[in-house]
């Protein structure tokens, strides 16, 4: 019995849909990240689950039990908050056992688990502040806290990292995860950070306007994005993408577009659908020394127009004809602004989309 | 919210406006009702007449009073706008020996209970020799420490800006406070308005103390003599005399409720 | 002195001497008056510490005391509980939500002597509305101003219909400051309508109770239209208030001296009592 499920779930407001046909199975103890953009969806789902939005149609199961609509004090879900949430007038360790306190559950126990969750999050010389005295981190812990004590059979994080600086944020996320993997809890985790998703997540669901792109295992999707959206919304920095066409070539094949003429394996032209979008990520181009012999053809000639050296890595932005691209590089030897470069596409690196997106 | 409660939720909140707005609406028919109708539930009376107001104003200087509270409750409201802005602008923007000691002053004067300085006041009154005159009942009013600090809390927050641009261009203070402040005021001005006003239109301990000559009277203190005095004879009569002070108002809070509520609920919590 | 200093001076002094006149030499003043007798006609004559004896003994005084916490009893929990009710009920997206404000917070803009007059109708034991709609479903009239021990409740009864519009209003101010997120997360944590209203809503409206407590208590203090217009003081002086017989010891009885030490009394004791309410509902925040 999957903990949660969601069959054909939908969320209307009027004739406006915000969430459509989303079905999935999460499995015990993985952490499963909901990601997307503003407008996706992502939260409205979530807060169906813990009962804080209704559900139009369709039906969400924790265990056997349907839930769909019932409210959320009945449902034995715990959610970590974006704003935290935290009771202002009570101190932490009240803010901790409120949940159990309504429950009636007794003193001794609320005293063990306040206890041991203060002990994992490091709240133990917080217990008597308020949560105006904590800082941003925290007070997020605490709000982490109150959701672990009740020991729900799911957690449900909202954002929790919007407020947090970004180095905060990485320290957060390695003791979010580490957290997570040892209590093995079902958590259903919300972000629009893909970075954050792809750290965090043992599977990632891609939204755009409600509908499900793709639901995999991060290196599958990055590896393998079914669709032109999720190619481009996973992975930093994002995929250079080229619209063109293929065409039929000396027993091969070529993607053909302004200024750009790459080959490919004759068998990328067997697909069905006509390619119209040529994807390739960055850190997959390398930038060939010395003139050209010729035009290569898995090769494009641009000029540089911008070197943002970060260290390790270094981004290349160079023009081809009409086309800007981001070429993410190591080591030296580094082009100047203006200078021609040669840049390698390495046929197996690259993704075919058709016109509508999808993935060939 | 399920259908069924928010249908509880508007019956019971309807009930309640009615227990609010009812009793006036009884109020005004029966001043409607010959006093054998008197005391019928009915709100619309099965003889109409003006009886109880014809007898009401014949009997005490209404018309009178009525002028005497609008010229008493606008020359204060006149005054607290105008010598108000004048001290909190002082207080606001400008630096001067003692500027600290009046603020603490104005803070100071709202925590004495008025019922402290009561009596003094009339001896003073008396001792001036004000008993039955409009300075008695407008000059302990001329100032109102309220608004003084409200508008001086309004005046903190325009930018410096603007006053250094009409100094260097010749302007006198005052000036610079009636063209550039006060158009950037409305809304304090108007909460100041209203309270104040409304305060001085609805006072009746102070009137009471300082004058006795009925043509002197405000409206609300004429109405009690009046009520209190047998003057009126029956309840309907009362009723048709409170009317007078009642409909002014009412029909100006249809109108201004917004500004009303802000005004009144906000002051009385500075207070 | 610069110019600028020069203006303030100016435009500053107005104020400074008006704060002299008419608030620093009244309490001075006051002050004084407690040690002096005076009937405004004769000269004042030095009465030693007289007033203060005959006050701490005079039985109308402290009768008008005991009316007051009377008044108090029945009129502070009354109104914190319906004023808390009414903006619970107003607190969310309603249709004609301005209207129903407006409507509670009608007779707060009406002059008391107004709703003293109107109540006085309304309670008027044979023709008033109350007795006329209670006589419908078969009670007798109910003699509400003239029943020594049913008078002050009618009174603060009618006072609270008369303020609770206000309270509303302050009661609504303050459940926007509590986070919507707050209240998301009291229901995951498995409240009841009742437990969140009992652990988060109330607790974090403390300030606002604590302002309805003072206001009330202050204005309960201050009540004198009421009484002067409904009971005149009675029945039994059951209705007397502090003030009112500050009052008629100044206006009928003309004695100024005893008519200020009532006045500072009474200052001291409003002092007092919200000083100590203040304490009380301190300490219960913190249970």
């Amino acid at each position: 019995m999957p903990p949660v499920s969601f069959e054909r779930v939908c969320k209307r407001f009027g004739t406006v849909g915000v969430v459509e046909e989303f079905s999935l199975d999460v499995a015990d103890g993985e952490l499963l990240v909901l990601v997307g953009g503003s407008g996706s969806g992502k939260s409205t789902i979530l807060r169906m689950v813990a009962g804080l939005e209704s559900v139009t149609t369709g039906s969400i199961r924790i265990g056997d039990r349907e839930i769909t609509h019932l409210p959320p004090r009945q449902r034995d879900v715990a959610m970590v908050f974006q704003d935290y949430a935290l009771y202002p007038h009570l101190s932490v360790r009240d803010n901790l056992s409120l949940g159990l306190r309504l429950r009636k559950v007794p003193r001794a126990e609320i005293d063990r688990r306040v206890g041991w969750a203060g002990e994992m999050l490091g709240l133990a010389p917080l217990l008597e502040r308020k949560p105006k005295q904590l800082s941003g981190g925290q007070r997020q812990r605490v709000a982490m806290g109150r959701a672990m004590v009740r020991e729900p059979l799911v957690f449900l994080f909202d954002e929790p990292m919007s407020n947090l600086d970004a180095g905060l944020r990485a320290q957060m996320r390695i003791e979010i995860g580490a957290l997570q993997r040892r209590l093995l809890t079902t958590t259903i985790y919300v972000t629009h950070d893909q970075v954050e998703a792809m750290t965090l997540g043992d599977r990632i669901v891609v939204l755009a306007n409600g509908r499900i792109q793709q639901v995999g295992r991060p290196i599958e999707l990055y590896r393998r994005p079914l669709n032109r959206f999720v190619a481009g919304f996973i992975g930093t920095p994002p995929m250079n993408f080229i619209d063109g066409a293929l065409q039929r070539v000396n027993g091969g094949a070529a993607f053909v577009a302004d200024g750009v003429r790459i080959a490919l394996p004759g068998d990328r032209l067997a697909t069905g659908a006509e390619p119209r979008t040529l994807g390739i990520r960055p850190e997959d181009l390398r930038i060939v020394a010395g003139t050209s012999s010729g035009e290569s053809d898995t090769e494009v000639t641009g000029r540089a127009v911008l070197v943002e050296r970060l260290g390790g890595t270094s981004h290349i932005h160079f023009d081809v004809g009409p086309h800007r691209m981001l070429a993410s590089v190591s080591g030296d030897p580094l082009p100047d602004v203006g200078d021609v470069i040669r840049v390698q596409v390495p046929p197996a690196n690259v993704h075919l989309f058709g016109a509508d997106g999808v993935a060939l | 919210m399920r259908p069924l409660s928010r249908v509880g939720l508007y019956l019971a909140l309807t009930v309640a406006a009615v227990t609010f707005i009812y009793p006036f609406l009884w109020m005004a028919s029966s001043t409607l009702k010959p006093p054998l109708e008197f005391g019928s539930l009915a709100l619309i009376p099965d003889r109409i007449t003006l009886d109880n107001y014809r007898i009401m104003w014949s009997r005490a200087p209404f018309g009178r009073a009525l002028l005497n509270s609008v010229f008493v409750a606008g020359t204060i409201t006149a005054s607290v706008l105008v010598l108000g802005s004048i001290t909190a602008y002082a207080m606001a923007r400008l630096t001067f020996p003692g500027r600290r000691a009046l603020n603490a002053a104005t803070v100071a004067v709202l925590l004495v209970p008025g019922q402290l300085t009561l009596i003094p006041l009339y001896t003073l009154i008396v001792q001036l020799g004000w008993v039955d005159t409009y300075a008695a009942l407008i000059v302990p009013y001329l100032f109102n420490a309220t608004a003084i600090l409200m508008l001086r809390q309004f005046f903190l927050q325009i930018p410096q800006s603007l006053i250094d641009s009409a100094r260097m261009d010749g302007m006198s203070e005052l000036r610079i406070l009636f063209t550039i402040f006060w158009p950037l005021a409305r809304p304090p001005l108007a909460i100041v308005a209203i309270f104040t006003f409304m305060g001085s239109w609805n006072e009746v301990l102070w009137p009471l103390l300082v004058v006795r000559d009925e043509q002197t009277m405000t409206l609300p203190q004429l109405l009690t003599v009046f009520a209190l005095g047998g003057g009126a004879g029956t309840l309907g009569v009362s009723l048709a005399a409170a009317m007078v002070l009642v409909v002014p108002v009412v029909i100006a809070y249809m109108f201004l409720q917004r500004y009303f509520i802000e005004s009144m609920a906000g002051a009385g919590v500075k207070g | 002195m610069r110019a600028e200093g020069r203006s303030g001076l100016l435009m500053g002094a107005p104020y400074a001497l008006f704060l002299l006149a008419f608030a620093a030499y009244p309490v001075f003043f006051a002050l004084a008056l407690v040690f002096m007798r005076w009937d405004l006609v004769t000269e004042p004559s030095f009465a030693g510490a007289d007033n203060i004896r005959l006050l701490a003994v005079d039985a109308r005084f402290w009768r008008a005391v005991a009316n007051t916490f009377v008044f108090l009893a029945i009129h502070l929990p009354l109104q914190i509980a319906t004023a808390l009710t009414l903006a619970l009920a107003l607190n969310r997206p309603l249709v004609f939500r301005a209207f129903w404000r407006a409507a509670f917070f009608l007779p707060v803009v009406i002059s008391g002597a107004v709703v003293a007059i109107l109540w006085n109708a309304l309670y008027a034991t044979d023709v008033g509305l109350i007795n006329t709609v209670l006589a419908k479903v078969g009670v007798s009239p109910i003699p509400w101003l003239t029943d020594p021990s049913l008078a002050m409740p009618a009174i603060a009864v009618m006072v609270t219909w008369k303020n609770v519009g206000f309270y509303v209003v302050i009661y609504l101010a303050g459940l926007q400051y509590i986070p919507r997120s707050c209240q998301e997360a009291i229901e995951l944590d498995g409240a009841t309508a009742w437990q969140r209203f009992r652990h988060l809503t109330l607790p974090l409206l403390l300030p606002q109770t604590i302002l309805v407590v003072t206001l009330s208590t202050i204005n309960g203090f201050q009540l004198f239209i009421e009484p002067y217009v409904m009971t005149g003081g009675g029945p039994l002086r059951r209705t007397f208030s502090v003030v009112l017989y500050m009052y008629t010891n100044a206006f009928s009885y003309q004695k100024m001296g005893y008519a200020a030490t009532i006045g500072v009394a009474l200052a001291l004791i409003i002092g007092a009592v919200v000083a100590i309410q203040r304490r009380i509902i301190g300490t219960a925040e913190a249970t």
